[in-house]
């Protein structure tokens, strides 16, 4: 009888632990003491550009494919093939881009962090650094996520290319039912610079969490080796549902109320 | 000069075509493993069904629900309601849903929850030497650790598939209720547009992608390396690996299946 309740009130404990110590994260930051670190910081932005660009706009050109694709085949079953823009418009920017640019954050930089700061917490370094005087929140968390806010808005923005340029090829040069003008005319339309804003948010939002949650399960893991491999898949959990949550109420901010598109007065 | 510049561009390509071909061999080896006699996995492959299923349900309903309300529902309500024709919504959904987000939102949390568990659980193994003594008491790690999990991982995710669905279209039903539309037009489109080419399709692709990401997962916890951070390294590396592979397979197997069967994109 007492099980789950317990089993809630441990999730709940874990979860106010959680949001406590991203406070102090994200604290550090935005009060600037992290500045003290700015080349850790900078070493960081680093380590994100040369490893995990190339993966993430792998994936966002793969799912900006798949947009084109369902939208060349759906415009062609209801005779407008013309109008694929509209679905690979709306598609890829407001929805799918931020979902697989999401995905990927937490497969690879989120699961990266736990591994390597839980492989320093194992290894007792996490310990050394504090023996030393340092403080080692702001020396390998917030270092991380600043350096998570100056790179990655431009990453995503040209993620964003990688889709669109992977929609037009499977619309315009595979499928091939409308012309290049025809599809780019009604593609440019169906979007405007404060969608790239609102979609730029949602991915942003999302990184930001995906870093912390890495941060928090890497700093806090244990138990030798079995340890550091638990905290990085309970970490891809949280991750997932974050991701998932963030896009709805993302999409139920944004476009709930007002679907911003040129039809009708 | 020539000779380490064209070594640092050739030895990543290489150990990736490598990798990919140690993965080839590892399903190979799994499926003759999994026919030949004696079969003495059941145990454990219920062991790993369970536990695959416990892990992944939570996540799963909120993941579907969510994306069901947002992406498709939302989105493509506030379209139809420009037009009036809201009603139109549960076609969409069986575009949308079926064909679509239900698999691959089935693969990623597979991936990013049970598969991680399994390579973390795997590494951890073959850290503590555990795979090397299976070994040397006779005991093939391929039968008797890899063959469950993935007959485990296939299966759970295929049926994954159809629990993804029911939630992927309770999205969209949400959606429809939050315009203030009513439900019988949303289930007249939704089922006289669904067709039973659509339904096996999510299916079988739904059991591939779980193929794909058990075989990922134990061949990257079977070779995990080097301490904690290798068991930690190997979980990263095996669901980076097993989304990538999960969608470009999406991508090759949708397009085959809308090309060869046009007859289900007729719009009734």
């Amino acid at each position: 009888m007492s099980s789950p309740l317990s089993g809630a009130k441990d999730a709940l404990a874990g979860f106010g632990e959680m949001g406590r110590f991203s406070g102090r994260v994200v604290g550090q930051v935005l009060t600037l003491r992290v500045l003290r670190f700015l080349g850790e910081a900078l070493r960081q932005c680093g380590v994100l550009i040369v490893s995990s660009t190339v993966v993430i706009w792998g994936l966002v050109f793969v799912i900006g494919l798949q947009c084109g694709l369902e939208g060349a085949y759906f415009t062609r079953s209801i005779g407008s093939p013309a109008y694929a823009g509209v679905f690979a418009a709306w598609c890829d920017l407001r929805e799918l881009v931020p979902y697989a640019f999401g995905y990927m954050m937490a497969a690879k930089v989120g699961t990266g962090i736990v591994a390597e700061l839980g492989s320093m917490r194992i290894s007792d370094e996490i310990d050394a650094l504090e023996v030393m005087g340092f403080d080692s929140v702001l020396f390998l968390c917030a270092t991380r996520l600043l350096a998570a806010w100056l790179v990655l808005p431009f990453m995503y923005v040209a993620s964003i290319g990688a889709g669109f340029f992977a929609s037009y090829l499977a619309v315009v040069e595979q499928v091939g039912d409308v012309s290049s003008g025809g599809y780019l005319l009604i593609f440019w339309m169906f979007q405007n610079p404060p969608d790239l804003l609102y979609s730029l948010i949602k991915a942003m939002a999302m990184a930001t969490l995906i870093v912390l949650v890495g941060c928090y399960y890497g700093y806090h893991a244990g138990g030798g080796p079995v340890g550091v491999g638990t905290a990085t898949a309970k970490s891809m959990v949280v991750n997932l549902i974050i991701v998932h949550i963030i896009g709805m109420l993302g999409t139920q901010l944004f476009w709930g109320a007002n679907p911003r598109a040129p039809i009708g007065g | 000069m020539v000779r380490t510049v064209s070594n640092r561009v050739f030895d990543p390509a290489k150990s990736a075509l490598e990798e990919i071909g140690d993965m080839m061999i590892l399903t190979g080896k799994t499926l003759v493993s999994a026919v030949r006699p004696p079969y003495s996995y059941g145990d454990e492959f219920v062991h790993q069904f369970l536990f695959a299923l416990r892990l992944c349900w939570f996540p799963l309903l909120i993941s579907t629900v969510a994306f069901g309300f947002g992406a498709p529902g939302l989105q493509a309500a506030n379209f139809l309601v420009l037009f009036g024709s809201l009603d139109r919504l549960g076609g969409f959904f069986v575009l949308a849903s079926i064909r679509e987000f239900a698999p691959f939102v089935t693969a990623v949390v597979l991936a990013g929850v049970a598969g991680t568990a399994i390579t973390a659980d795997l590494g951890a193994r073959k850290i503590r030497e555990e795979l090397d003594a299976l070994q040397v008491l006779g005991i093939d790690p391929i039968k008797s650790l890899v063959v469950p999990r993935f007959l485990a991982l296939m299966i759970v995710t295929g049926l994954f598939d159809v629990y993804a669905l029911l939630f992927g279209i309770f999205g969209g039903v949400v959606a429809t209720l939050a315009n203030g539309a009513p439900l019988g037009p949303f289930w007249a489109t939704f089922f006289s547009n669904a067709s039973v080419t659509d339904l096996w399709g999510s299916f079988l692709k739904c059991t591939l992608f779980g193929a794909i990401i058990a075989v990922v997962c134990c061949y990257k916890g079977m070779t995990a390396k080097g301490g904690a951070e290798g068991v930690g390294r190997a979980v990263n590396q095996a669901v980076v690996i097993a989304f990538m592979g999960v969608f470009a397979f999406n991508y090759v197997f949708t397009q085959t299946l809308l090309a060869t069967n046009p007859e289900m994109l007729v719009i009734k």
